[in-house]
């Protein structure tokens, strides 16, 4: 009897196990369909290819074989996810699908019907990009208000890239939401798998509601691509539907809404200290506009309390420009409450003060001699001379009262000297002449130009020639291989290398599939009499990855870089970065990346594939932008220059007549050698 | 009276949810002792010396994916109770990317082993996504001689083509596979299955890749009742499966492919735009005169954005895209007009003697 019933006990556990098991199934596919009408599937075509962010594990952690093994972030081309959101065809996708800027883009809908889709505008907070197709009538998903969400509970995130046609069922990944108001108060995180396969698809909950859009995304990091290196980590992050209908009819207005910015930067690097000092209020800023001046302290915003910088990022991160703000700080004694203060949405960075001389190069004497004078600088207007030699320098707002009082060591304390100057002020500079006798001269400070002038003069150095050097390094053409032994890069030293005169440095970056010995050698070529003639060694690694550049091939890069400046006399001023194609985009990543090392990045034929990062005091960096006319990617480049020259980059730009998808003209690379000449102007 | 009967479907509940760990656990003793942990050649590259297989028949067939471990004499298997034997290749497959071996020498006599009946399991439906799956593997090594391999659960995802690259290679296998929704796809879990929540085998989890739509790590496995049809290099189509190779064993003989070219490239007379970056998008440059393009109404500025049904990101995906039809053939091209779409039908042709020459980087076909 008793037997009986426990067999009969198990029995049932074993039919409640298999249902508890079957309803999950059913649940998910019951919930998977209800949502399934409102998904579409995304194409697009051209484009260009897109480096960005690395860093991170590459995926799950996992260690890889094989050549691409790198963190590389490099869009795929696949189909990719978005939703519609409202009847009359408007659909909001992950800004990462489009990220590549491509030419054409293409939405299908469930039932197989294709249309031709436009970009309406793109919430740069959020990183959701808006389309518009011509179509009526389209299924629109129910959002899960945020107030219902719960950590915990269990949610779906969906994609159509793979399964080939928009009607079949949609990829799944399970997870539970794994915390809410991620990313500074913006994000809903997960664990289920995110990845490209299902970035502008939704995270839905059991029901078929839609929690979000999934979205790459990084507490660290701006942008289409930041986040990225996260996939399939765990950690996925989704903007909240309802946040989303809530926005709607501004971003249907066509243009791009951008997070909001009080402009300010806190004393204390680290972001969880307890204390908000403001370090520096940008010119014009909304901080600059409400008064906020350096050493105020914040005690608070919107009356909410904050005692750490990383308390006050989670109040302002949600905000949009145009947004208000109230701030309570405290400066001396005195606790000043302002209100009403309205958040912009870009923030001007000073430029770089400029003077407009070139520094003689490997200068034995004290101060600063001078081997070019750039006309109608601030140095030509105070009447600085060809052979001048700046012995003491001072800067201050009043020509009438600047004096020349500190003592100028060397170019680097000169330029050191310049690099926080304010523009429209002025320099006194104490300089001995050619004749002998000392005079003081004044000039305004101004901003480095895109003007080149001629060919400044030859003579550059000031270098001892007279002790012989002890040894010699290796010159020529070097094939060297790195420390792993695996990979190989090109060291190109001019026969008339010096070891007593510095030299410039200049990082060949290959375009995609020209990595070959016979490629490398012909650009070499190119450059060999530049080279003797500007002082300049080349260095050019190989790229193992077939499509061309990733982020993880950084090393590489950099132990070419160390191998020159171990090993020559490099001039840290003159570090060049240069590279087309993909090579173009590593050189921007790279130069963002090592800010330290890097002084200029030389790039044809290649578009930034994030946004630029800020510009830091003394560590300089300008750019030099070629492309051809007729190349199809023209208006990326074009676009590059105008990001870069929005945060105050010295840069010039060069559209080659008549050129497509080309390496230099010879007039382009007469103006790139003189410019790599020029950058250790002061 | 409420509140009773909702305490009540709480602990039925309570009470499911432990019986379904102790049901997993039941799934996993069943699976366990059909895998089987395989040690060959590797060790080079940052490649795994290890792998995972199944037992397919009970006198020691052992299936795996066809991989580098393969590539020596000493290919040694230890069983779920800690034997250890040596094993040899009998058949491979590269097209669907599996592997028989037999394990035991000659002389050993090995005919009790637990198996799975693979012509049977090849039989069942497809599963479809969402469906709660197990995943058996040997990934990273974490076992060996009598350690039980790694169990992990997931779902399935979805039923897609494979788009997978190793490194700069595409993958051999190129039919449809489970995408899993778990990280599977480890170093030396290849040759490892998933199975349905009961413990039935539906599929063998393939090799490490990259899937070329989104450049990152898949996490998939063939159907265990993938079935291909190949196109041979004499024209002719064949067949193939899974369960055909477990049936032949010895006798099993691999398919000769085609090679890519085979198609010999439909000629459309269609000259592109200059083909200068990485995804140049495929518009149309110049129509030559009399050619299927022109016949078919196809004109300059004319964007491609199809080709029977497949996107085309960029010239170069176009002309690889094209290589595969013969002369002769009809296909469907959906190209974009200024704002419309519209599907065009062409006829394609063989390359007249002296294709015209426009330009050292003009590409046309």
């Amino acid at each position: 009897m008793s037997t009986t019933l426990f067999l009969l006990g198990v029995v049932e556990i074993m039919l409640a196990q298999n249902t508890l098991e079957e309803l999950q199934e059913k649940a998910i596919q019951g919930a998977v369909q209800r949502v399934s009408p409102t998904l579409v599937q995304i194409e697009t075509t051209g484009g260009t290819e897109v480096i960005s962010a690395g860093g991170g594990a590459g995926g799950a952690g996992k260690r890889r074989p094989g050549p691409a093994a790198g963190p590389g972030v490099r869009k795929g081309s696949g189909p990719t996810t978005g939703v519609i959101v409202s009847a009359d065809g408007y659909v909001i996708s992950s800004a990462f699908n489009f990220a590549n800027k491509p030419t054409s883009i293409i939405v299908s809908t469930m039932d197989n019907k294709r249309y031709i889709a436009k970009v309406v505008s793109t919430d740069q907070s959020r990183m959701v990009t808006l389309l518009k197709i011509d179509a009526t009538n389209l299924p629109i998903p129910e959002a899960l208000p945020t107030s219902k969400m719960e950590v915990g509970q269990t949610v779906i995130a969906l994609g159509r890239t793979l399964g080939g046609s928009p009607g079949a069922p949609p990829s799944v990944s399970m997870g539970i939401v794994s915390a809410l108001g991620r990313i500074w108060g913006r994000a809903i995180q997960t664990d289920a798998k995110i990845s490209p396969v299902n970035y502008g698809g939704p995270l839905i909950d059991l029901q078929g509601n839609v929690l979000g859009i999934l979205v790459p995304a990084s507490p660290e990091a701006e942008g289409e691509t930041a986040g990225f290196e996260w996939y399939d980590s765990g950690i996925g992050f989704a903007i909240p539907l309802d946040h989303i209908y809530g926005k709607l009819a501004k971003l249907k207005l066509g243009k791009d809404i951008r997070k909001g910015l009080l402009g300010i930067t806190m004393q204390n690097k680290d972001m969880y200290a307890d204390e908000v000092v403001i370090n520096s209020v940008a010119p014009n800023s909304a901080a600059f506009k409400a008064g906020l001046k350096v050493a105020d302290k914040i005690i608070a915003i919107d009356s909410k309390k904050v005692e750490s910088h990383a308390q006050l990022m989670h109040q302002l991160g949600p905000k949009y420009e145009g947004d208000m703000v109230s701030l309570t700080i405290v400066r001396g004694k005195d606790e000043i409450k302002l209100e009403k203060i309205e958040l912009s949405g870009s923030l001007e960075s000073p430029p770089l003060g400029f003077f407009g001389i070139l520094p003689m190069r490997d200068d034995p004497t004290k101060g600063v001699q001078v081997r070019y004078v750039f006309p109608e600088s601030g140095a030509a207007k105070a009447g600085i001379k060809v052979g001048d030699r700046i012995l003491k320098a001072g800067v201050g707002p009043d020509i009438t009262k600047v004096t020349a009082t500190a003592e100028v060591a060397n170019r680097d304390a000169l330029s050191t000297l310049l690099s926080t100057a304010v523009i429209g002020s002025f320099l006194a500079v104490e300089v001995k002449r050619e004749d002998g006798t000392t005079t003081t001269l004044k000039g305004p400070i101004g901003q480095a130009t895109s003007f080149l002038p001629e060919k400044p003069p030859e003579k550059s150095s000031l270098a001892n020639l007279e002790k012989e050097p002890e040894k010699k390094p290796e010159i020529g053409t070097i094939k060297k291989q790195s420390a792993a032994g695996d990979r190989n890069y090109w060291v190109s030293v001019p026969v008339s290398y010096d070891p007593r005169t510095s030299y410039g440095l200049m990082v060949w970056l290959h375009p995609a599939g020209k990595g070959k010995d016979k490629d490398l050698d012909d650009l070499l070529g190119i450059w060999d009499q530049y080279c003797a003639e500007y002082k300049i060694i080349m260095v050019a690694p190989r790229s193992d990855a077939e499509l061309g550049w990733t982020p993880g091939e950084s090393d590489l890069i950099l132990e070419s870089i160390r191998h020159a400046t171990e090993n020559y006399n490099i001039d840290r001023k003159r570090v060049v970065i240069h590279g087309m194609g993909t090579g173009g985009q590593m050189a921007f990543y790279l130069a963002f990346q090592q800010r330290e090392l890097i002084r200029a990045v030389a790039a044809v034929g290649a578009s930034l594939g994030a946004t630029p990062k800020e510009r830091i005091a003394n560590q300089p960096l300008s750019f030099f932008l070629a492309v051809g006319d007729k190349d199809p990617i023209r208006e990326t480049v074009l676009d590059t220059a105008k990001k870069l020259l929005g945060f105050q980059y010295p840069l010039i730009l060069r559209e080659m007549k008549d050129m497509g998808h080309q390496y230099f003209n010879s007039v382009t690379l007469d103006t790139l050698a003189t410019w790599i000449d020029l950058l250790d102007r002061i | 009276m409420t509140f009773l009967l909702q305490a009540s479907l709480f602990a039925a509940l309570a009470v499911s949810y432990q019986a379904g760990e102790m049901s997993l656990n039941d799934v996993v003793q069943k699976v366990n002792p059909k895998m089987v942990k395989i040690y060959g050649s590797g060790g080079f590259k940052g490649l795994p010396a290890y792998g995972t297989g199944v037992l397919v028949s009970p006198n020691g067939y052992v299936l795996t994916v066809a991989n580098h471990l393969m590539e020596t004499t000493d290919l040694r298997v230890h069983l779920y109770d800690g034997t250890r034997l040596p094993a040899k290749l009998i058949a491979m497959e590269p097209e669907l990317d599996i592997a028989l071996l037999k394990i035991g020498t000659d002389k050993s006599k090995i005919d009790d082993l637990p198996f799975y009946d693979i012509v049977a399991a090849a039989k069942t439906p497809l599963a479809t996504p969402g469906t709660s799956i197990l995943a058996f593997s040997n990934q990273f090594q974490i076992a060996s001689r009598d350690e039980p391999v790694s169990v992990m659960k997931g779902t399935i995802a979805a039923y897609a083509r494979l788009f997978g690259r190793i490194g700069i290679f595409e993958a051999p296998y190129s039919g449809n596979v489970y995408v899993v929704d778990a990280i599977t796809n480890n170093p030396g879990a290849a040759g490892g299955i998933i199975t349905n929540r009961m413990g039935d085998i539906i599929g063998i989890i393939g090799k490490e890749l990259r899937n070329e739509q989104t450049n990152t790590w898949i996490n998939y496995a063939v159907p265990i009742n993938a079935e291909l049809e190949i196109k041979l290099a004499d024209g002719s189509a064949k067949k193939i499966s899974i369960t055909n190779l477990i049936e032949k064993k010895e006798a099993y003989k691999p398919v000769t492919k085609a090679s890519k070219s085979t198609g010999g490239g439909g000629y459309l007379g269609i000259v592109y735009v200059p083909n200068v970056v990485d995804r140049t998008p495929p518009y149309i440059e110049y129509v030559e005169p009399g050619s299927p393009a022109q016949k078919a109404g196809l004109l300059p500025d004319d964007l491609i954005v199809y080709v029977d049904g497949l996107p085309v990101v960029s010239v170069n995906s176009l002309l690889e895209l094209m290589q595969k039809y013969r002369p002769q053939e009809r296909i469907q091209l959906e190209i974009r007009r200024g704002d419309k779409l519209q599907t065009i039908s062409v006829q394609v042709e063989s390359p007249p003697r002296a294709l015209p020459n426009k330009g050292a980087e003009t590409k046309g076909n």
